[in-house]
């Protein structure tokens, strides 16, 4: 068994093409930690910061969102599988969580630090 | 039997029929397998049911080929209980967007590559493609952010999995069989 010289080059250009993804991912946003949830029927936006549970309508029923406790997870979901459920809550600027089957992801926009002005006027 | 067809052809048909059948029934099982390993997060699929497939870039020719990719789209979304849902639209252009990129590579690059990079090369293209779809037709600008984590899950999934078919057609009789080798050494040894 015996790796090749050009499966190493594409094994370094496919890295490469994942880092070029996660630059692009995840090289903007700023301000305060907000939810950004996307349905079938629109797109909403939360404060991180206020609990609160939200139901999104999508094609197998309302997938339900719960903001709790400065973190966001899918408490319920008409998905088959559930693996939006399983994977848990986030908290953290650029982290997911997306149910296929039921077209909603939810995700932490902002980078959480305070925005300061450069100049006051008065 | 018509004069006009060799019974040479119609036997290798029938060798390519059953060879086929049987990478098919290895896609069936393995999806199975698949899907009883738990995903840690939405999208991340280990791609073992895609073996067979690449097991069959050396062996099998196009028609037949991208017929195992279909059996294979069919024995996931079967499993699954997906087939006639929109993700079963997921699974065929993600199965035949690596078919097409193994076999393309295999056929411009030969022997220079081998099962390593062509299931890196296949697994890397099949998940760019469906971020895509996510992007184009579910998700919009969102998909960008499963982008990064999915192509890294491709690269060491398919990496892994080109490893495990290199040893595999090393060791494996019935590979070398297949491949008409076993048969090209006992004519050189004769």
């Amino acid at each position: 068994m015996r790796v090749k010289p050009l499966d190493l080059i594409i094994i370094l250009a496919a890295a490469a093409a994942v880092a070029f993804s996660a630059v692009v991912a995840y090289g903007r946003g700023s301000g305060a930690l907000q939810v950004d949830i996307s349905g079938a029927d629109g797109e909403w936006i939360y404060p991180l910061s206020a609990d609160r549970e939200i139901r999104v309508a999508g094609p197998l029923g309302d997938t339900v969102v719960e903001i709790r406790g400065k973190s966001v997870r899918i408490a319920d979901s008409p998905c088959p599988n559930k693996t939006c459920v399983a994977a848990g809550a986030i908290s953290e600027p650029d982290q997911w969580i997306a149910c296929l089957p039921n077209r909603v992801f939810v995700r932490i926009v902002g980078t959480g630090k305070e925005e300061k002005v450069d100049a006051g006027v008065y | 039997m018509p004069e006009s067809i060799e019974p040479r052809t119609i036997a290798t048909r029938r060798g390519y029929a059953d060879l086929t059948a049987l990478l098919g029934a290895f896609c069936f099982f393995l999806s199975a397998v698949e899907y009883m390993v738990p995903k840690p997060l939405p999208f991340m699929r280990l791609g073992i049911a895609n073996l067979p497939i690449l097991l069959a870039v050396d062996l099998l020719p196009l028609p037949w080929f991208l017929a195992l990719a279909l059996v294979k789209v069919l024995g996931m979304s079967l499993v699954s209980g997906s087939l006639f849902s929109y993700i079963a639209v997921f699974s065929l252009t993600g199965t035949m967007t690596a078919a097409l990129v193994m076999l393309g590579a295999r056929a411009a690059f030969g022997t220079w590559v081998s099962a390593v990079g062509i299931s890196v090369l296949g697994a890397v293209a099949s998940n760019a493609v469906q971020v895509l779809i996510a992007g184009v037709f579910v998700f919009g600008d969102a998909a960008r952010l499963i982008a990064p984590p999915f192509m890294a899950m491709g690269l060491v999934t398919g990496l892994l999995l080109g490893l495990f078919a290199q040893a595999f057609a090393a060791k494996s009789k019935w590979y070398a069989v297949a491949r008409g080798e076993l048969g090209k050494e006992r004519r050189n040894r004769g």
